[in-house]
């Protein structure tokens, strides 16, 4: 069974129709920063990539809140595209995976670590429904059409009837109960006022109250809009019939799934994999005794480049995990701020080494206070700053070559359909220019590419809020 | 539409009337109890056509009641969603119109009415078309499409749409008047 139309479905329903969905912050100002549209295309992306994946996980990797990822997850729940499992490990797991993280991260205090041990007790699997999925897109393009068809040619719908004052809603089959023997009109059941039919939902805007010209005008509005819409989800409903006849990939429950990992771990032969919280805790920060973790890289050899993109990707983090450690600690004893501490630090090395006049100034009015306090400090940050520039290096070879890979993996794509793909890409921008402008001008590169640029926006992003940070440090010192 | 199907009901039968002529008095009360009701499942019972067996009575203990179980066969119509019906306008407002096919109630709200009809208030409110020639008033007679049926256990209210090929204003009695 081949997951990989299945993704491309998912992908295309994603843009389709979660693109601009905004996951509401509680109680987050709405400003640019919190915008976070498109979220919903990562995580159904990062998904596809995927099969059961722990939550924390998943949000580590996608670099999200976890808060704000199970928000979005939720909304997916009950958009019947994940199916989700939380289970209570047991008190012993959560004890391994807590030695796991210490061993990782060696040295952390030892009070955060009681304090995972309670955190950590219940945990949310996620996975994707592909045959749910196949079915929830097919009915969504249903209604859609549907709907509007209906209100085309004004058949078979029920007028519907509110009332001004209360809110209550009525239908035409209730028109028998509604007239009142004063006058002609409806009133409503509770509060006696009138009621004013309520003008038809797609198209209603501008028309005036059963104007002839209107009625053409919606209709004209309205065949437009269908239209449209078969242009614009022609991509999305050939996927459909592509994937129609295919058998779907099913992953079953997290525990069946788990089960049939671990045997298959046994079954390839694995010295490591024969002791299960070993081989879990061999893998580093994800350590918990779930074998599925091994099993990923099993499914690995299964599925092909994306999936092994992405696991080049983990490693990736699980470096940096590991390097920061040293400086960061470094860092805890000169700057009490731990995260913003990393930061600092370069911005302090980048301009000592473009503009060394200033730190010379510095030093100078500093320099009734301990000189030698601030050279040791000038050291370190010197190490560090070395340290970060090989790994921005590193870094930034690996992203040339991920973006390669995207691009040749985006190149398959418009191979694979080049007409349709031109199509989507053209609707798609449209829909943008009509419902959100604003969001185009702040991220106008996010045109050209076309799967996968939700991916580089985010790591944009992230960069951006990283400077944002250094600059306002820099004043205050 | 009209069926012709087979009922059963139980008849209560005051002792006052045992006597010669029971069954007919059965009977009478049966029709009387029972034509022009409705029953969501059948629909309205219009006529009784004959009985076809009247079971043995029970004395109910106390009142002195008898139950017989009657079965009767009967003409009941039901609307259904999709069908033509002729009706007669009795009701007409801004809203749309109301009508009547026999025991059935059907509203046509102003949007399943032809976009080239426009309500006319007036002391006979009515749907007239731009160059006059049709107008749906009260009594006017119409041929429309049920498009929506509401059953509850004893009402069916329908509505009803006249847009459509070959439906509308079948006579008007406001022209040959």
């Amino acid at each position: 069974m081949s997951v990989e139309p299945f993704n491309r479905l998912v992908k295309l329903a994603a843009r389709a129709f979660y693109d601009d969905i905004a996951m509401k912050g509680d109680n987050q100002p709405k400003t640019g920063r919190s915008d976070n549209r498109g979220m919903a295309v990562v995580v159904l992306d990062a998904l596809t990539r995927r099969q059961w994946v722990r939550e924390e996980d998943l949000a580590k990797d996608l670099k999200l809140h976890s808060k704000q990822l199970r928000r979005t997850l939720r909304f997916f729940e009950e958009e019947k595209l994940i199916t989700r499992d939380h289970r209570k490990e047991t008190a012993k797991g959560a004890k391994v995976y807590s030695a796991a993280i210490a061993a990782t991260s060696d040295g952390q205090p030892v009070g955060r670590e009681g304090e995972e041990k309670i955190k950590l007790h219940t945990h949310s699997y996620c996975c994707l429904d592909y045959a749910q999925i196949y079915d929830v897109v097919r009915y969504r393009l249903h209604r859609m059409k549907k709907k509007l068809k209906d209100e085309l040619d004004n058949r078979n719908t029920v007028q519907e009837y509110i009332c001004p004052d209360c809110g209550r809603r009525y239908n035409a089959l209730d028109a028998l109960r509604l007239i009142s023997p004063d006058d002609e009109f409806f009133h409503c059941e509770k509060c006696n006022s009138e009621l004013v039919a309520e003008s038809d939902k797609l198209a209603a805007e501008e028309m005036g109250d059963g104007d002839d010209n209107a009625r053409r005008r919606r209709r004209e509005k309205l065949k437009d809009m269908l239209q449209k819409m078969e242009v614009q989800l022609k991509p999305l409903m050939e996927q459909l019939s592509r994937v129609k006849d295919l058998s779907v990939p099913e992953f079953g429950g997290l525990q069946a799934w788990e089960a049939r990992a671990s045997a298959a771990a046994r079954a390839n032969g694995d010295s490591a994999a024969n002791d299960l919280s070993k081989a879990s805790q061999g893998q580093g920060y994800g350590g918990t005794p779930m074998p599925f973790l091994g099993e990923t890289r099993v499914e690995v050899a299964l599925s092909g480049v994306e999936v092994k993109e992405e696991d080049s990707k983990a490693d990736a983090g699980a470096n940096s995990m590991k390097v920061l450690p040293p400086w960061m600690i470094k860092q805890g004893m000169n700057l009490t701020k731990e995260q913003r501490g990393e930061v600092k630090q370069e911005s302090k090395i980048d301009s000592g080494l473009s503009a060394p006049m200033s730190d010379d100034k510095k030093s100078k009015v500093n320099e009734k206070e301990d000189e030698k306090q601030i050279q040791d400090e000038y050291v370190k940050a010197y190490y560090a700053a070395i340290l970060r520039r090989q790994q921005e290096q590193e870094e930034a070879a690996k992203r040339q070559q991920k973006e390669l890979e995207n691009k040749i993996s985006a190149l398959n794509d418009v191979i694979d359909t080049p007409n349709d793909r031109q199509v989507g890409i053209k609707s798609k921008r449209d829909v943008y220019e009509r419902e959100d402008g604003v969001e185009w001008e702040e991220a106008p590169t996010a045109g050209n590419t076309s799967e996968t640029y939700k991916l580089n926006d985010l790591n944009v992003e992230a960069e951006a809020s990283g400077d944002d940070e250094d600059e306002i440090d820099w004043e205050e010192g | 539409m009209f069926f012709h199907i087979v009922l059963e009901r139980n008849m209560q039968l005051h002792p006052r009337h045992f006597g010669p002529n029971l069954r007919d008095k059965l009977v009478a009360k049966l029709m009387k109890d029972v034509e022009g009701t409705c029953s969501g499942r059948h629909g309205f019972v219009v006529a009784i056509t004959g009985v076809d067996s009247i079971g043995k009575g029970l004395i109910r203990d106390g009142t002195g009641f008898v139950t017989f179980p009657v079965k009767y066969q009967c003409v009941v119509f039901r609307p259904f969603k999709g069908e033509i019906l002729e009706a007669v306008v009795t009701m007409v407002n801004k809203m749309g119109f109301f009508a009547e096919a026999g025991p059935v109630q059907i509203f046509v709200s102003n949007h399943l009415i032809p976009d080239d009809m426009e309500f006319q208030s007036g002391d006979m409110p009515n749907y007239t078309t731009s160059d006059g020639s049709v107008k749906i008033q009260k009594d006017s007679e119409v041929r429309l499409k049920i498009i929506g049926t509401r059953v509850d256990a004893t009402e069916i209210f329908c509505i009803g749409t006249i847009k459509d090929d070959f439906l509308g204003v079948i006579n008007d009695p406001g022209a040959s008047a």
